[in-house]
């Protein structure tokens, strides 16, 4: 499904230039459970935002279902975000005017494959699958942030995406309710078959990945499956 | 860009309108109103002392054609027959002649040099509202001799001292007080003022008036010329075909319609009121266009990072610009629309209390034409002031938006 090939990504500092990705090679499967681990600084988020299409490498290939993302023009990148991924922010990232359910379809909306009945039923279906169609009419500074990153993850899934990605989703959320948020990624991604890439830095998450890839300094170090 | 991408704009603006900073969209829209209403106040000010002027023009001076003596002649000669020959021409409802001596009033201690003129007060009731604006007595018939009406100005106001008059008078005359005309020919005599009149024109209201029959006895033989005669039309004819017609029916004389004499005698005030309305206007779209420009740039400067992450989950640039886009477009009108309510309640304030002068009086003329002409315009800047920002931030790469 993900196919990168020797992935550099240079970001230069004043005079200096910091090594971010330095040749990594990795493949991805249809319906993986994958784990991206490693210190700070070792490159986690730069390997998710080269692979989510959010970020250009400096040098190497990333392959998405055979299409060779490096060819896509700025507009092709984003329809290719819209139809085909999805994601999670750290810090939920929800659009502070929108209501949770706006929140939630609104990449839906943008989609020519989705008709509104259909994109409200899909709102409605997720946002009683993860206990929030009660609040369905609140903003998200009227929500926990274990409820606000529900609905980011809400909004990640409403189109379906063949990947989901998710940068440090529990950075900021207690145990419980990471507990919450890694349970509801299990059961995405074992019910429909959902392959998912995530970046975490805490040790306990990995019992829930299907494979953990290690990083230091740019480059994979480990990886276990 | 179809039609889901322009409802999830529309979407956006309106939810950041609704549920962003109330204080701050508010403050848009006023300060867009207030630009709106000057705009259009000074040319509708303007609009309306060209209205007031004309209309006093064509009520006290001029009537809709005005009919003077061919270029070296002092009098419009054969006066009788001239007269004839015009009221009897389709579209005309009356004409009628002015014959105006220079002269010296004479009441009490003071003095007053005026210009007396002489009308047929039944012909000039067609042609102009004189008869209507006595303040005090009567109006002139056509067979009164020894009396004469004269303007408010003329007559004064006995509570004002002499030397805290803003013009010359008589210091306070009333209906029935006897004043004596000296004409520049020498011919002397008392006259009893039958009436005192208001107009609001400066130049009417420092006339005196006195009958046809009356002038004969001045000039001591029948009068058959005129200084000039001023013509009205029918309802549904306008000044070019009147005009045409007498001079196809051949009246030698000079014949001028009221808008080709307002185009000689106040083309220069027209111009110079053009040169402020666009300066005036010009003012106004910079101030909109910086103010609508800092308003959306500080939007979305603060929400670079909530742009980011929307590009990130696949909204795309074009959508994201014309979110702020229609922000601009959303204030803009709402601020038009406060801007003509203000304005119409300043129109409305104004026609019960006009701008009085000793010249003119004047209220806010404004049409819908105006109304619509300066409302493209501010739309249309604001849209440029608008549209800038929020494409430079939509064009922004992913990652540098979201790091920021």
């Amino acid at each position: 499904m993900i196919r990168i090939e020797d992935l550099h990504k240079i970001y230069p500092m004043g005079d200096v230039e910091v090594k971010a990705l330095d040749g990594v090679d990795l493949e991805i499967a249809k319906e993986e459970f994958i784990g991206i681990m490693g210190p700070s600084g070792s490159g986690k988020t730069t390997l998710l935002h080269m692979l989510g299409i959010l970020d250009h490498p400096t040098t190497g290939k990333i392959r998405i279902d055979g299409i060779d993302i490096g060819t896509l023009t700025d507009y092709e990148k984003t329809m290719f975000r819209l139809y085909k991924l999805g994601y999670v922010f750290q810090d939920y990232a929800l659009v502070p005017d929108l209501t949770v359910s706006e929140n939630v379809c609104l990449p839906a909306m943008l989609r020519y494959d989705r008709t509104a009945t259909e994109y409200i039923a899909a709102t409605r279906g997720i946002l009683q699958d993860i206990g929030l169609w009660e609040r369905k009419d609140h903003l998200p500074r009227e929500l926990s942030g274990g409820q606000q990153q529900r609905v980011a993850i809400a909004r990640a899934i409403v189109n379906h995406p063949d990947i989901l990605f998710a940068d440090e989703p529990c950075a900021n959320l207690d145990t419980e309710n990471s507990r919450m948020v890694l349970n509801l990624f299990k059961k995405i991604n074992e019910e429909t078959g959902q392959t998912i890439v995530m970046v975490s830095h805490e040790d306990w998450h990995k019992e829930y990945f299907e494979r953990i890839i290690r990083l230091r300094d740019g480059k994979i170090v480990k990886e276990m499956g | 860009m179809g039609k889901k991408e322009l409802k999830v704009a529309f979407l956006l603006s309106l939810r950041s309108l609704q549920r962003g900073s109330r204080s701050s969209t508010l403050m848009t829209v006023l300060i867009v109103s207030l630009c709106f209403t000057n705009m259009i106040f000074l040319p509708g000010l303007f609009n309306g002392i060209g209205q007031s002027i004309t209309k006093q023009v064509v009520d006290y001076e001029v009537s809709n054609v005005l009919i003077t003596p061919r270029p070296g002649d002092q009098y419009i000669t054969d006066l009788s027959a001239t007269l004839d020959l015009i009221n009897r021409m389709p579209g005309v409802e009356r004409a009628t002649p002015h014959y105006t001596k220079a002269a010296t009033l004479k009441y009490g201690d003071r003095m007053l040099g005026v210009g007396v003129r002489a009308i047929v007060p039944s012909d000039e009731k067609y042609v102009s509202p004189l008869y209507t604006t006595m303040i005090a007595g009567n109006y002139l018939g056509d067979g009164d001799t020894g009396e004469v009406i004269i303007g408010k100005s003329v007559a004064g106001d006995p509570s004002i001292r002499q030397e805290d008059e803003f013009q010359p008078s008589l210091g306070g005359v009333r209906v029935g007080d006897s004043i004596t005309i000296e004409y520049g020919n020498g011919y002397i005599s008392d006259y009893q003022v039958k009436g005192i009149y208001a107009t609001g024109w400066s130049e009417s209201d420092n006339t005196v008036y006195v009958t046809m029959s009356d002038m004969e006895i001045v000039e001591g033989k029948v009068l058959d010329r005129a200084d000039y005669i001023t013509v009205k039309a029918k309802p549904g004819y306008s000044e070019k075909f009147i005009k045409d017609e007498l001079q196809s029916y051949g009246v030698a004389e000079e014949v001028q319609t009221t808008a080709d004499l307002l185009s000689k005698s106040m083309g220069r005030a027209l111009q110079s009121f053009a040169i402020i309305n666009m300066v005036s206007l010009i003012v106004s779209i910079i101030i909109t266009t910086v103010v609508l420009f800092v308003v959306i740039t500080i939007k979305t400067l603060s929400s670079r990072k909530q742009i980011g992450i929307l590009k990130a989950i696949g909204v795309d640039k074009e959508v994201i610009m014309h979110t702020y886009g229609f922000q601009v477009i959303i204030l803009a009108i709402f601020g038009i629309l406060l801007g003509i309510l203000m304005t119409s309640l300043l129109a409305l304030y104004m026609s019960v209390n006009p701008v009085v002068t000793p010249e003119w009086s004047a209220s806010l003329y404004l049409t819908p034409r105006d109304i619509i002409t300066n409302s493209l315009i501010l739309l249309g800047a604001a849209i440029v002031a608008g549209y800038i920002p929020a494409w430079r931030i939509a064009r922004e790469d992913i990652q540098k938006s979201m790091r920021s």
